[in-house]
């Protein structure tokens, strides 16, 4: 089955890499889709809901905490398994954000191979609990 | 001179077996992760000569929250294209100028990020986006720094904590 | 050749890859095999499909130190030998969408110029090509102190890795235990 994505980041070049990790891992990637913030990401979320979605913490506007604060207070969107992309991998913040609902958290920098290994045990995770 | 700045200039000392790793061995260590693990390069400690910093390609992200302060990364021009190849799996002559400067300033996240976080694993930090600059902005005073050369070209990278602005709101003395 | 039973076994190739050097199959018969990998990098690719299969040893990272040399031999370098051995694969039926990708060897053992490093240049090497080339690294036994001996099976697709003087075992999509082989 294809997978639809969020890529939630501020950096173009950085949801590039992404996506291109997306490509290549294998995974059929229906739509792949961008925002540069945590409001464009909600925007987006409310047209077109997705299975999974890859957030940075750290953008203007609105940043990857509150963008998870808030998608677990809507009914819709809480059970959108998300995982935080990020540079922050203090222990205050990886916490929160589990606390959150984030179902994983890869903290930058990290291989190819390493980020496609972290996608397949959450979209893993997330097709066992819904068979 | 700030506390958090005597703090910074303590950490600049070369460390010994017994001691906790240094700022200095912290930066050296998390430029050598980033530039493995995402764009597929090394790089070796090299004497600090400045004279490339004059074309460089510059990004400074700042800092704030448990520390106050800001990072400065400078690539030479020669290493700018095969940097920002490698990390979109580019040929160097498929780059638009945006590109390249946006992974610039995404690396100076990268490695600022990764720096703090290990530096100050317990901290409360939030970093600014980055923004490209130029070496007329490059600060060495009171900053820790290190050169490195890699196969591309140079690398320079800088940090430095700073005393954090007032808050305008806050109660003057009585 | 027949089994005591009576069940007919199939006598199995081994080709050997020397060091510089590049082989191509689709033979399930064969088993690809290259020795003494120290500071070279073996990258060995297998199509599940068609069982197009390769298997390269190179030296250097770089072919610019002697571009001479790389045109006698691309398969001392990287950058010459890797895009060769896709070329091959693609040629003999292989799909470069397919492929399963792995690495060996890279390991930090002096070399001609009593230098450590080339072990590392060797692996960042392969790594940059192939994500340039659009392909992830299934798995991977690299760098320690160790020389590797690799071994590909044509038919199965399976990869086994003997390191020092150990025992042989598969080489298996990566875990969170270590990219270096050991657990």
């Amino acid at each position: 089955m294809a997978y639809s994505v969020l890529i939630v980041d501020d950096s173009p070049v950085m949801r590039s890499f992404i996506r291109r990790v997306l490509r290549l891992s294998g995974f059929e990637v229906g739509e792949c889709t961008e925002a540069g913030n945590g409001i464009e990401a909600l925007a987006q979320l409310s047209a077109h809901p997705v299975d999974i979605i890859l957030t940075d913490i750290n953008m203007p506007g609105m940043n990857g905490e509150e963008l998870l604060r808030r998608l677990g207070a809507d009914g819709t969107l809480k059970t959108t398994p998300a995982v935080v992309i990020s540079t922050d991998a203090t222990n205050e913040r990886i916490v929160r954000m589990i606390e959150l609902g984030a179902q994983g958290y890869m903290s930058k920098p990290f291989t190819p191979e390493t980020l496609r290994d972290e996608l397949e045990r959450v979209l893993g995770d997330r097709d066992a609990s819904r068979a | 001179m700030p506390p958090e700045l005597d703090q910074l200039s303590a950490l600049q000392k070369p460390s010994t077996m017994d001691q906790e790793p240094t700022a200095a061995d912290t930066i050296r260590q998390v430029a050598a992760e980033v530039l493995e693990a995402m764009f597929f390069t090394e790089d070796e400690l090299a004497a600090c000569e400045h004279g490339w910093l004059g074309s460089a390609r510059c990004a400074r992200i700042r800092f704030e929250g448990s520390h106050f302060g800001e990072m400065l990364l400078g690539v030479s021009v020669e290493a700018t294209d095969p940097i920002a190849a490698s990390f979109l799996g580019l040929e160097p002559m498929e780059l638009t100028d945006a590109e390249r400067g946006q992974v610039i300033e995404e690396l100076s996240n990268i490695l600022c990020g990764a720096m703090l976080s290990k530096l100050w694993p317990e901290s409360k930090l939030a970093l600014s986006s980055p923004e490209l600059t130029g070496w007329q902005e490059w600060r060495e005073g009171g900053a820790l720094h290190r050169c490195f050369v890699i196969p591309e070209g140079m690398l320079a990278i800088s940090i430095r904590l700073i005393a954090p602005t007032p808050d305008p709101r806050a109660p003057g003395p009585g | 050749m027949k089994k005591a039973g009576g069940e007919k076994i199939m006598a199995v190739s081994a080709l050997i890859v020397g060091i510089s050097d590049c082989k191509v199959t689709r033979d399930s018969n064969s088993v690809l095999v290259t020795y003494a990998l120290g500071s070279c990098i073996a990258v060995a690719m297998h199509d599940p499909v068609t069982k197009v299969s390769g298997l390269l040893h190179y030296m250097l990272p770089e072919s610019t130190i002697d571009a001479k040399k790389a045109e006698l031999n691309p398969f001392m370098f990287a950058d010459t030998g890797i895009p060769r051995l896709m070329d091959v694969l693609q040629s003999a039926g292989g799909d470069g969408k397919r492929m399963v990708v792995r690495l060996t060897g890279g390991a930090q053992v002096l070399d001609s110029q009593g230098v450590f490093q080339i072990g590392k240049r060797n692996y960042l090497a392969a790594r940059k090509i192939l994500w340039k080339a659009g392909i992830l690294v299934a798995a991977e036994a690299v760098g320690g102190e160790v020389s590797r001996t690799t071994r590909l099976e044509v038919g199965s697709g399976r990869l086994w890795v003997r390191e020092g003087g150990g025992i042989e075992r598969e080489l298996v999509r990566n875990t969170a235990k270590g990219r270096n082989g050991s657990e």
